[in-house]
């Protein structure tokens, strides 16, 4: 609500205490003005980019399970039963950078829920057989996903796009490695014991706080943490040469989809690149782009057309993804959407449009932050990038900046046929 | 079950004064830089005209996404987007709202759209062309084909309302979309748009006259009549009805449910609503189905109840308001298991639930579940829309503030309140089941012979549970050969 005075012209709004303990933990505290509630989020900087090993893609997220699995203080059922009693609402989720646990509750549960998160992170113990039954929960949990042509989507363009870096798998895994977790107990404690470290870690807490009493609430709890050792070496993807493709046969009755790849860079809140391709992403491609007009609204060959630039550790994909309604027009839509990528790389930008887009993002981001526990979300997604809240002013103020040529030229750069990759979908049979 | 609501007997009790009178307004200002707005009708797919069932749902959706009189849908696109913002539209039985949020920077430009999208509809063809296929590729392709847990439990709905005016999707069936004309949704529109259903919430940093502005503009809908009070009560459901869907899928997606006579302001409702507290609260692991069958024995990715209606569940982890009912069903919700597993799966969660009908809730997990109640509410109204939507839906079910109303009621709730409320609303018989599974003929086999389903780990399990196993792989699901319908996927939604 009311943001600290002198931050009113900044994109995050909110003052913040930053601050590290010995042991190389990272606390970000926030204040609100958002009664009676309290949200943390707990950042591990590791993600299903760490799994370099072969056979162990899923492994981070499986990992995310394990951690509700309890500690000799707190088994399973008492740790239950502490969030229930504190009205919380606690869940946890992976991606390819970062495991995020979050707990939202009454603002007086929160050395409780400090205490008891502390103990986990340092003392997680559970069983073979525990583990094991865990795994099918995982599978389970691949299950209800595969129900979606999305999963296989995302699992081809990956495996298409990149040869050596781990962004070739998802977040889920490998379904293979997936049924093969039960046996990986060895390897689960190998994995605790490398990443869940406080070097890895960063906590925000969000809301109806005094930064300084939670300060000394993470030093009584968390202060005692050991500094691990491990340092991850990520292959690093070679340079594409050559335009990829895939197709994928789907079992059952679906519209089919045309998914268009670009390699882009990695989060940046010092160059212009990625934040420019974030841009173009609204430029060409959201509810008020020339294509959508042309395919949705006018000629409504397409039912879904959707862009994605996300941020990563790593450099990663500039996509593009579109459910075509006929089978016949799959290769046309496909070149309407290289068109406006070409369109870009052939001239500058409207600036006014450029001007739209740019208010666009600050007001959207305005919005997300209706309550702690948004903030807090939104903080643990930058935080999992740099580490602080100020790399969101930082990429704001990057947007400001961005000209019509700048588009231009980054188009051109990302925007080449030998950093492109295909994927598209249909039905089995599908004419 | 009859039910009758307070509110319709308040509107009737509204005089007719000065324009705009008979509108009902929820304030709930507030010093944010935000606006909330959530403009309710009291109308909604219960009643869809026979023959053209989802006209409610696309009359909706050719206000929040198509033109208006004026302009078109791009135009409109192009004028919210530097606002970030857009209006959203939800159509349930009873309540259609129309939904956004704004930056009080933009506040006049964005209600200057809204209230022309609202009141002055464009009913373009090429709207309605977009949006019925929209419709339509949902209801196929996104529901049918790429769902199977949704699929699930709107199939639940579909056959316990069969027959009802709850008794088909909200969005429709493929035939009657196809039917629908523009004529149709003016009609509808002119008809069920109107003064008398009409509430409109706000919330946020807006002016203080800008609710009175807001009821001057609306008051040129008609006034109307209010909304209807009573709906019939769904046929009885015999024995225990089986609907396997059959599609190509890896896994088997349940949903099991019946229809029970409570809703909110009932007094039977804090006592099931701490029943689904105990027993199955949405995507939590706290609960007694996630323990006994996700924790302990890793049979799938969760398994949850409901007292009330809750879409979209796999995508949220709080129900959105405004999907206000008279009429309710008590569901359980088994995420994917493995087919393998499936028997066995079913009957634990009705092992479950026979054992809650009959032993009741124990007394220290009563006490722990009321008091995560009276702590989780707080987290439920979090951002000042859902306050907004909970306080839209108090004012329809005649109850006080949403918190309030949980909280006050729990500090006098008894234990022997809540089990009474379990054993009369609750049972293991006289219900559906659906399962949406690659292979339905052979399912339905095992389900009617009452076969024993054992249970196979991948770890040693403790003395207790193997022994409980033995029972539950042997528990009699009461399923005849003759109760059990299988239906292609393909005709599912179609008519």
């Amino acid at each position: 609500m009311a943001p600290a005075a002198g931050a009113a012209d900044k994109a995050f709004p909110y003052a913040y205490d930053q601050y590290d303990l010995a042991n190389g933990l990272r606390l970000i505290s926030v204040p609100t003005d958002f009664p009676n509630v309290v949200s943390v989020y707990i950042v591990v900087h590791a993600g299903s980019r760490n799994e370099v090993e072969p056979g162990k893609s899923g492994f981070a997220h499986f990992f995310e399970h394990m951690m509700f699995r309890g500690t000799r203080r707190y088994p399973k059922e008492r740790y239950e039963a502490v969030l229930r009693e504190a009205g919380a609402a606690s869940n946890a989720y992976t991606t390819d950078d970062r495991t995020v646990y979050h707990t939202t509750f009454s603002k007086e549960d929160l050395e409780t829920i400090l205490e008891m998160e502390a103990d986990r992170f340092q003392n997680l113990d559970y069983s073979v057989e525990d583990f094991r039954t865990e795994a099918l929960a995982v599978l389970g949990e691949y299950n209800k996903n595969a129900a979606s042509p999305l999963l296989k989507l995302h699992e081809v363009l990956r495996a298409t796009a990149f040869d050596r870096h781990t962004y070739k798998h998802t977040t889920m895994g490998f379904l293979e490695d997936i049924k093969d977790m039960p046996n990986q107990y060895a390897y689960s404690r190998q994995f605790f014991d490398r990443y869940y470290r406080p070097e890895y870690t960063t906590i925000v807490v969000v809301g109806d706080v005094d930064p300084k009493a939670v300060r000394a609430l993470v030093e009584k709890h968390w202060g005692g943490w050991k500094r691990g050792t491990y340092q991850a070496r990520i292959p690093a993807e070679a340079p594409q040469r050559a335009p990829r493709s895939a197709h994928i046969d789907w079992h059952s009755p679906t519209l089919p989809w045309v998914w268009v790849a670009f390699k882009g860079p990695a989060y940046s809140d010092t160059e212009k690149d990625q934040v420019t391709l974030d841009l173009i992403s609204f430029l060409g491609f959201s509810e008020t782009s020339p294509l959508y007009k042309k395919l949705v609204l006018e000629e409504q060959s397409v039912d879904s057309l959707s862009v994605a630039n996300p941020d990563r550790v790593d450099p990663y994909l500039f996509t593009v993804m579109a459910r075509v309604k006929k089978q016949q027009d799959v290769d046309r839509i496909r070149d309407e959407i290289l068109a406006t990528f070409r369109s870009f790389c052939d001239q500058p930008v409207d600036a006014a449009r450029l001007k739209a887009v740019k208010s666009h993002l600050r007001y959207r981001f305005a919005l997300e932050l209706d309550n702690s526990a948004a903030i807090a979300a939104t903080l643990a997604a930058y935080v999992g990038l740099r580490r602080t809240p100020e790399t969101i002013n930082r990429v704001y103020e990057l947007y400001r900046q961005i000209t019509p040529e700048d588009v231009q030229a980054v188009a051109r750069k990302y925007f080449v046929d030998s950093g492109r990759t295909i994927v598209t979908l249909s039905a089995r049979g599908a004419k | 079950m009859r039910t009758s609501l307070v509110l319709a007997m308040a509107a009737a009790m509204l005089g007719c004064g000065r324009p705009g009178d008979r509108i009902r307004t929820v304030e709930l200002p507030g010093a944010s830089p935000l606006v909330s707005f959530r403009i309710v009708f009291l109308t909604g797919a219960a009643s869809d005209p026979e023959g053209k069932q989802g006209l409610a749902n696309l009359t909706a959706a050719m206000l929040a996404q198509g033109g208006t009189s004026r302009r078109s849908y791009q135009e409109i696109l192009d004028e919210m987007f530097p606002m970030a913002t857009e209006v959203r539209y939800q159509v349930d039985k009873e309540m259609t709202t129309f939904s956004a949020v704004t930056h009080v920077d933009n506040l006049e430009r964005f209600y200057a759209l809204l209230r022309e999208m609202l009141l002055e509809p464009g009913w373009r063809e090429e709207d309605l062309k977009r949006l019925r296929e929209q419709t339509i590729n949902f209801l196929r392709v996104s529901l049918r084909g790429n769902n199977e847990e949704e699929l699930a439990k709107e199939v639940l709905y579909h056959e316990i309302y069969r027959g009802h005016p709850y008794g088909h999707h909200n969005a429709g069936a493929v035939a009657a979309l196809e039917r629908i004309t523009r004529a149709d949704l003016e009609r509808f529109y002119k008809e069920q748009y109107t003064q008398s259903r009409l509430i409109l919430g706000l919330a946020g940093g807006y002016p203080k006259d800008f609710p009175a502005r807001l009821k001057r503009d609306f008051a040129r809908l008609a006034p109307g009549a209010p909304a209807p009070v009573e709906r019939p009560a769904p046929a009885d459901i015999e024995g225990v009805q089986v609907r396997l869907i059959e599609k190509q899928t890896r896994s088997v997606a349940f949903s099991i449910g019946f229809p029970i006579s409570v809703k909110r302001g009932d007094p039977d409702y804090l006592p099931l609503l701490l029943m689904q507290a105990y027993f199955g609260p949405h995507r939590t692991s706290g609960g007694r189905l996630f323990r006994r069958m996700r924790t302990e024995r890793g049979l799938n990715y969760g398994d949850y109840v409901y007292i009330e209606y809750f879409p979209r569940g796999m995508f949220q982890l709080e129900p959105d308001p405004n999907l206000a009912r008279p009429q309710q069903i008590f569901q359980i919700w088994i995420r994917p298991v493995e087919p393998a597993t499936a028997h066995f799966a079913l009957r634990l969660a009705l092992w479950e639930l026979d054992k809650l009908i009959r032993e009741g809730i124990p007394p220290d997990e009563f006490e722990q579940a009321r008091r995560y109640l009276a702590k989780y509410v707080n987290l439920l109204l979090k951002t000042k829309d859902a306050e907004l939507g909970y306080a839209i839906d108090s004012l329809y079910y005649g109850t006080p503030q949403y918190a309030e109303y949980v909280r006050e009621g729990l500090k006098t709730l008894t234990l022997d309140q809540v089990n009474a409320a379990i054993r009369r609303h609750l049972r293991t018989r006289d219900l559906y089941i659906v399962a949406v599974t690659a292979e339905a003929a052979a399912l339905a086999d095992r389900l009617a012979s009452e076969a024993p389903s054992p249970m196979r780990y991948n770890a040693p399990k403790p003395p207790e549970l193997v022994a409980e196993d033995k029972q539950v792989e042997r528990f009699r699901l009461g399923i005849e050969r003759a109760q059990i319908r299988i239906i292609p996927v393909e005709e599912v939604f179609e008519r």
